[in-house]
């Protein structure tokens, strides 16, 4: 019994630790119009639609700090394949005249994009908006 | 080995067997990643489009009899066939579809490639958001028709490789075969060529531009190689032939240098002879006139004389011999003439055993020189071939005529009319005939002959700026050619000046 309750503790510490809980936030500035959106709303956006908020239209900025971020972003926002949704881009680029989301690569650089512009909404994990005052949370995209 | 190694065909293989060992692999993976990354891409774009359309469904559901519709919802997903598992979390509710599905391990985490996790079901979760809360549907897809398919293209693909490869070594061997073939056959033939076959063609017959290039190259030197055997070998016959020409006139000039040192030397002593003899002669003839003619004594000196007269004969001979038979001033007449009167004289003496036949054209031919040399010349021949008949008979030819460019060695290109004297007799040994011209050989006994016959017609000939050339069958007979250039334009001249002078 002795030796059962060491081998557990054993391999308690050897085995590797779940990771905690984590989420992927939809996220705009303090000062955003933006109050509340529906998946399809996001997608909408997303893929560069036009979505207005008090007759503006938003503007999706891109996360691309982490690349399980951007997994999750195909599979939870976009709910399509990375190339199809290049497709899709291309496609509301050049035959509609949409716009492309802007992308950034630091998480510092969203953030300050998002108090730059009232109007732009991106997405980023729950830890990372931690109690920063100037960004906001509109809706949870994924959690694990 | 090195043989085979260094074939055409086998290298032509072996480069095209390294090519394909060198691309087949990365070229099969290439094309292998890419139908697993198409199929992926369709499976994950698909569930992933289906996952969000039920989570919207999910999220628009009215409040009334939202269990119900949810399970039905769960349901409708499950019955699709795709979905292994479907689930949703409201806080401490978990719902499940009514229908049973297979047992199966659910990972705690979603999935985001195909293959994650490696348990052949695709998880994927969607935060439903309604209203005041949240709820989290959950939905697993099967993977393994996709994996299937994607095996079962990666067959396909392997197959087509192995179709390629097989296709491309067929391709090489035919391709070595087709360029190998004219090669071998050219190969071939230049080693015919190289062993002595010189005559046959190189002539090889292909398609491929370089091959017939090489073929006519080949040929053209095949050709070349032909011309300058051909010349070579007609230089060294010319040459061979020069040169037998030029030992032959090296053997007639010693013989000449020969015969004209013992004809200068003989010539000496016959004219201190000549001197001797005169004395001798003259004494003797008045010592017979004073003596008796019945006396002992003048018979004695009247064989004194006649051994005298005979000598001093022999010395004329011999003087006639050294002198180069320049005696007479040379003059142009038929040569039919003499030989006529010689034969004519030869008749009288020489027995009916033996023929005597002249074969004579109707032409003048023309000769210069001394006719009464001419006549010597043909007595002493026809003597010398009535000798080897006396015994035995037979037949004495005497034949006229003209020739250009007689065939011997010897003989300078020309016109020459020609006497040949022919006999039926025992022939002339081999190693006699070599020495028929020269002064005093004899084979006769001692008494019989001086040897100075045939030196003398050699020394006529050759002053008559002719050549005398003998041949002989031992038990066949012989025959004696005496050359003498054609004096025709010299005749017409002659003729042309005696109408001019009358």
């Amino acid at each position: 019994m002795r030796r059962l309750l060491t081998l557990l503790l054993i391999l308690s510490l050897v085995a590797p630790a779940r990771p905690a809980s984590q989420a992927v936030v939809l996220v705009v500035g303090a000062d955003s119009p933006a109050i509340e959106m529906d998946s399809v709303s996001v997608r909408k956006l997303f893929l560069g639609v036009p979505v207005l908020v008090n007759g503006k239209p938003l503007h999706p900025l891109r996360n691309r700090s982490d690349p399980l971020l951007d997994e999750i972003f195909f599979q939870q926002i976009v709910a399509m394949s990375q190339s199809s949704y290049d497709r899709q881009i291309l496609i509301g680029v050049n035959r509609q005249g949409w716009l492309r989301p802007e992308e950034y690569s630091r998480v510092e650089d969203v953030v300050a994009a998002l108090n730059a512009d009232p109007n732009a909404v991106s997405y980023m994990w729950q830890r990372d908006v931690g109690h920063n005052p100037k960004i906001r949370v509109i809706r949870v995209v994924w959690s694990d | 080995m090195e043989r085979l190694v260094n074939s055409l065909r086998v290298r032509l293989i072996g480069v095209v067997l390294v090519i394909l060992a060198a691309l087949v692999p990365p070229l099969y993976l290439g094309v292998s990643a890419i139908v697993r990354e198409g199929y992926a891409e369709r499976f994950v774009n698909s569930l992933r489009v289906y996952s969000r359309l039920m989570a919207d469904e999910l999220e628009a559901l009215e409040e009334q009899d939202l269990d119900r519709r949810a399970v039905a919802l769960l349901d409708s997903a499950v019955l699709s066939g795709q979905v292994l598992f479907a689930e949703i979390r409201d806080g401490t509710r978990v719902l499940h579809s009514s229908i049973a599905t297979a047992p199966i391990r659910v990972p705690a985490q979603d999935d985001f490639y195909l293959g994650d996790h490696n348990d052949q079901v695709y998880f994927i979760t969607h935060t439903v958001n309604r209203g005041d809360h949240s709820m989290t549907l959950r939905l697993g897809f099967d993977e393994v028709p996709t994996r299937e398919s994607i095996a079962a293209a990666e067959r396909r693909v392997l197959m087509a490789m192995g179709i390629f490869v097989a296709a491309s070594i067929a391709v090489a061997v035919w391709l070595s075969a087709v360029i190998a073939r004219p090669m071998v056959r050219l190969q071939l033939a230049a080693q015919r060529v190289a062993g002595g076959d010189t005559h046959t063609q190189l002539r090889v017959y292909s398609s491929i531009r370089e091959v017939q290039e090489l073929n006519y190259h080949l040929e053209h030197m095949r050709r070349e190689l032909v011309g300058a055997n051909e010349r070579l070998s007609r230089e060294i016959r010319e040459r061979e032939v020069s040169e037998e020409k030029r030992l032959d006139l090296e053997r007639r000039l010693l013989h000449r240098e020969r015969i004209a040192t013992i004809g200068t030397l003989a010539g000496g002593v016959a004219h201190e002879f000549n001197n001797i003899m005169t004395p001798i002669l003259l004494y003797s003839q008045l010592a017979a006139e004073e003596v008796p003619a019945e006396d002992a004594l003048a018979d004695y000196l009247r064989r004194v004389i006649a051994a005298a007269h005979r000598a001093r004969s022999l010395v004329m001979r011999i003087l006639t011999f050294s002198r180069g038979m320049d005696s007479q001033q040379p003059t142009v007449f038929p040569l039919r003439v003499p030989v006529e009167e010689a034969l004519a004289l030869l008749r009288e003496i020489v027995p009916t055993n033996i023929e005597i036949v002249l074969a004579a054209p109707d032409q003048t031919l023309p000769v210069r020189g001394d006719a009464s040399l001419v006549h010597q010349v043909v007595i002493n021949l026809c003597t010398n071939a009535y000798e080897a008949m006396r015994q035995s008979g037979g037949r004495l030819t005497v034949t006229l005529g003209t020739i250009e460019n007689p065939p011997e060695s010897q003989v300078r290109p020309g016109c020459y009319h020609v006497l040949e004297v022919s006999d039926t007799g025992h022939g002339i040994d081999p190693l006699v005939l070599a020495h028929v011209f020269e002064p005093f050989f004899t084979t006769r006994e001692v008494g019989e002959g001086t040897g100075l016959g045939l030196s003398v017609v050699h020394g006529i000939v050759s002053s008559m700026g002719g050549v005398i050339t003998v041949r002989s069958t031992v038990g066949s007979g012989t025959t004696f050619s005496v050359y003498l250039p054609a004096a025709t334009r010299q005749l017409q001249e002659a003729a042309a000046a005696a109408s001019t002078g009358a």
